[in-house]
């Protein structure tokens, strides 16, 4: 089990050994092209080892299980991208996204509520984006109408991931039509509700897990808002800088060892279609060096900004522009690898869904990385903040 | 003692504050236009100002500071696309005479350079502009207690301002040299090479059976001379990246200023996306190069092992970056930045050549590929 306040260096070595007796070596082989109900119970697993080595949420605070510093989460991060372990990812929204907001925003006794659950295995999922609010959350048409002791939820939600497996859904739905900006709040619901369904998409990648959640005249207890009646978007913006700069730390150093690195030890096997070798290529070498130089100059960038946290400084148009960097660094590295590849790349089916976004199957990390691009407020709406925020650009 | 981040803010804000009156457009193109091609009043006030020995050794004469502590004011100088003698003689002849750690002449002339009573340049590129060591096309030969150099070394910056320069030879055998030249020496001729960016000045120096004494010679010729070029190139590269960045970040904050007054179908141009977007692309540029330069300039500061590989990580993005910058900059403008009276081709010109002063992006990459591929093979 491990505990904050040591040192750094033991931290590291520690979780590196943790690593390497409790992730399966051949935990990708075995989950190449497995069906979605077995990806769930490993996934199930795997969050399982993590929280009884303590691993969980480093960043909660240190009453729920975290209380490790952002220089310890940084460390650990670390040493999970790269001994590739298995991502988090049916845990991830409750972990990174629903208890920071919770800590941040919740009362005492509604963090007492939900946070042990997510500790505990809760999946939850995030209601936001609708088929006609995607980029644009003032479109939102969800209802959620007030009736004594409850809110009645009406409309549809799209995009939701694990929302199949969720116990818990933080929703943002209108608690008044008159006003587009404000006039949305924050509600918790419970998945099990009578009036929700639930119907997978299937990704263009192939696996289905996101979908869409239909509520009709769903009951939702006035004390699952969260935060004041029409101030949900502000909630669920909250001050999650460094969660999310920690999270893509952890893909970055992903992106590094089992993206452009990987990368490079591959090409050293494969041949051109004269027969020489790829890594003897001149043009391969300099595309790949272009991608090492540029996640070295993303990992500079997050110091920077973790920093900069650290400081207290305002963060939001850094964060915006990381994402920008990573999700087109981590595409143009997949295409080109994917390029390089010829025909064979056409070979990289079936997929491995729990790995991240460079699991060396280069077409099909090529068409998951599109999704990046899109998911997570997308890189044209990424530089509309730029512009605006950190340039001053009018709207 | 690197300096603190509060001693770094103060020495950021006084050098953009001096450089923003003493190095305006105006006076940099007035600056360019005479036969000096810098304005001396405002060398001697950097001088002054402790700037050219930030990075030197206080028993060398200088502040004791550091690299990262440099590179401040190599940014600035490149936000104000300065013309000086500044990285010639302060980075790359300082440079080299400081990796030489030679007792006799070579900490002579550190000395001269860093009182500001001589500047030095370095000559280290072969005609064709390439700093393969194995390409030079300049040559030496021992005769008796004196050297002998013959042939022509390229694209040397302020080499006639330089009063030494650390010239870059082989011998018949491959072996490098490092050899201190006196500008006066008879058989040294400098000619002016006419460039495309007027703020910087490149020289081609011929070398016409040139004798000089062997004590001119800083280190063991070969392996040592060789590793103190490639030193020295990794110094001029990682400030050519904090001037190319320094650059693109004044590029953007008057391409941004220019977007919000600009209207066009009744609006400021900076609130189309299209336009919006290319501005934001320019600050992911410029973002993403202050972070990668900020941490080169902190490794110059370590092992000097490691330099190459993080000169090669530099170029390899931050210079072609920082142009790209620079271009959505001029295009920004419209008409106004494809004029002579607009700065933005000052800009662009500026970053081109810092882009490639020592060395492509093209062939860092593949350095880089050699330095670091091996290893991801073999694990």
């Amino acid at each position: 089990m491990f505990d904050p306040g040591g040192t750094l260096e033991e931290l590291r070595s520690d979780v590196r050994d943790w690593c390497a007796t409790h992730v399966p070596k051949d935990w990708r082989e075995r989950q190449r092209g497995v069906s979605h109900e077995a990806l769930v119970e490993f996934l199930r697993w795997w969050g399982g080892e993590l929280r009884e080595a303590g691993l969980l949420a480093p960043h909660w605070p240190k009453e729920w299980g975290g209380g490790f510093s952002i220089p310890e989460q940084v460390v650990i991060a670390e040493e999970l991208a790269r001994a590739y372990v298995p991502r988090n990812a049916l845990y991830h929204v409750g972990i990174f996204n629903v208890a920071p907001t919770l800590v941040h925003s919740a009362t005492a006794a509604q963090r007492e509520r939900y946070l042990p659950g997510i500790w505990n295995g809760e999946v939850w999922c995030q209601g936001y984006s609708e088929p006609n609010a995607g980029s644009d959350l003032a479109g939102l048409q969800t209802r959620a109408v007030r009736d004594g002791d409850n809110y009645v939820v009406n409309g549809q939600k799209i995009w939701t991931s694990w929302a199949k497996e969720a116990d818990w859904c933080m929703l943002l739905a209108r608690t008044d039509p008159e006003v587009k900006h404000r006039g949305i709040s924050c509600l918790i619901v419970d998945m099990r509700s009578p009036g929700i369904e639930v119907r997978p998409i299937k990704q263009a990648w192939g696996p289905s897990d996101f979908n869409e959640v239909f509520f009709d005249d769903v009951i939702v207890p006035v004390d699952n808002l969260i935060g004041a009646p029409n101030d949900g978007w502000a909630v669920a913006q909250g001050t999650l800088a460094a969660e999310r700069a920690v999270s893509i730390l952890e893909m970055t150093e992903r992106l590094r060892c089992n993206g452009i690195e990987a990368a490079v030890a591959q090409a050293a096997t494969w041949r051109l279609e004269d027969g020489s070798m790829a890594l003897s290529d001149s043009a391969v070498r300099e595309m790949l060096a272009e991608c090492y130089a540029e996640v070295h100059a993303l990992r500079h960038m997050l110091n920077g900004m973790i920093a900069d946290i650290l400081r207290g400084a305002e963060v939001s148009a850094t964060s915006s522009i990381i994402k920008v960097f990573y999700t087109e660094l981590l595409h143009k590295l997949t295409e080109r690898v994917a390029d390089l590849r010829g025909l064979t790349a056409q070979l990289d089916a079936p997929v491995l869904a729990c790995a991240g976004w460079e699991t060396g199957e280069w077409m099909n990390d090529y068409i998951h990385s599109f999704g990046w691009l899109i998911g997570g407020g997308t890189n044209e709406i990424q530089r509309n903040v730029i512009g605006e925020r950190m340039l001053g650009l009018p709207r | 003692m690197f300096l603190s981040n509060d001693e770094r803010d103060e020495l950021r804000s006084t050098a953009r504050g001096l450089l923003a009156r003493e190095s305006s457009s105006e006076r940099v193109r007035a600056a360019v236009a005479e036969p000096a091609g810098f304005d001396r009043a405002l060398w001697h006030t950097m001088a002054e100002l402790g700037w050219t020995t930030i990075h030197v050794p206080a028993d060398r004469g200088g502040a004791g500071c550091g690299y990262a502590d440099l590179a401040v004011v190599l940014h600035e100088l490149g936000r104000a696309i300065t013309p000086s003698p500044f990285l010639a003689s302060a980075v790359l002849a300082s440079g080299a005479l400081m990796l030489a750690d030679d007792d006799g002449i070579g900490g002579e002339l550190l000395s001269s350079l860093t009182s500001g009573a001589a500047l030095g340049s370095v000559a280290f590129a072969g005609t064709d502009g390439s700093y393969d060591c194995a390409r030079l096309t300049t040559g030496w030969q021992s005769a008796g207690s004196s050297l002998r150099l013959n042939g022509v070394s390229g694209f040397v910056l302020d080499a006639d301002l330089a009063a030494v320069i650390v010239v870059a030879a082989r011998d018949e055998d491959g072996a490098v040299a490092a050899i201190a030249v006196d500008t006066t020496t008879p058989g040294v001729r400098i000619e002016q090479t006419a460039t495309v960016d007027e703020t910087r000045r490149l020289f081609t120096v011929s070398f016409d059976d040139v004798s000089v004494d062997a004590d001119r010679m800083l280190c063991e010729p070969g392996a040592r001379a060789e590793a103190l070029f490639g030193n020295v190139l990794a110094l001029g590269v990682v400030a050519a990246a904090c001037d190319a960045t320094g650059t693109a970040e004044q590029a953007l904050e008057r391409t941004a200023d220019y977007a919000k007054e600009r209207t066009q179908f009744g609006k400021p141009i900076g609130s189309f996306q299209a336009v919006k977007h290319m501005c934001a692309d320019m600050a992911i540029a410029v973002e993403a190069s202050r972070a990668a330069t900020r941490a080169a300039a902190e490794a110059l500061d370590g092992d000097p092992a490691a330099w190459s590989t993080t000169a090669a990580i530099t170029s390899s993005y931050v210079g072609p970056a920082c142009a790209r910058a620079c271009a959505l900059g001029l295009r920004v403008y419209g008409g106004m930045g494809f004029t002579w009276e607009h700065d933005s081709h000052l800009f662009v010109k500026r970053v081109k050549l810092d882009e490639s002063l020592f060395g492509t992006p093209a062939w860092h990459r593949r350095r880089l590929a050699d330095s670091v591929f091996p290893a991801l093979v073999a694990s």
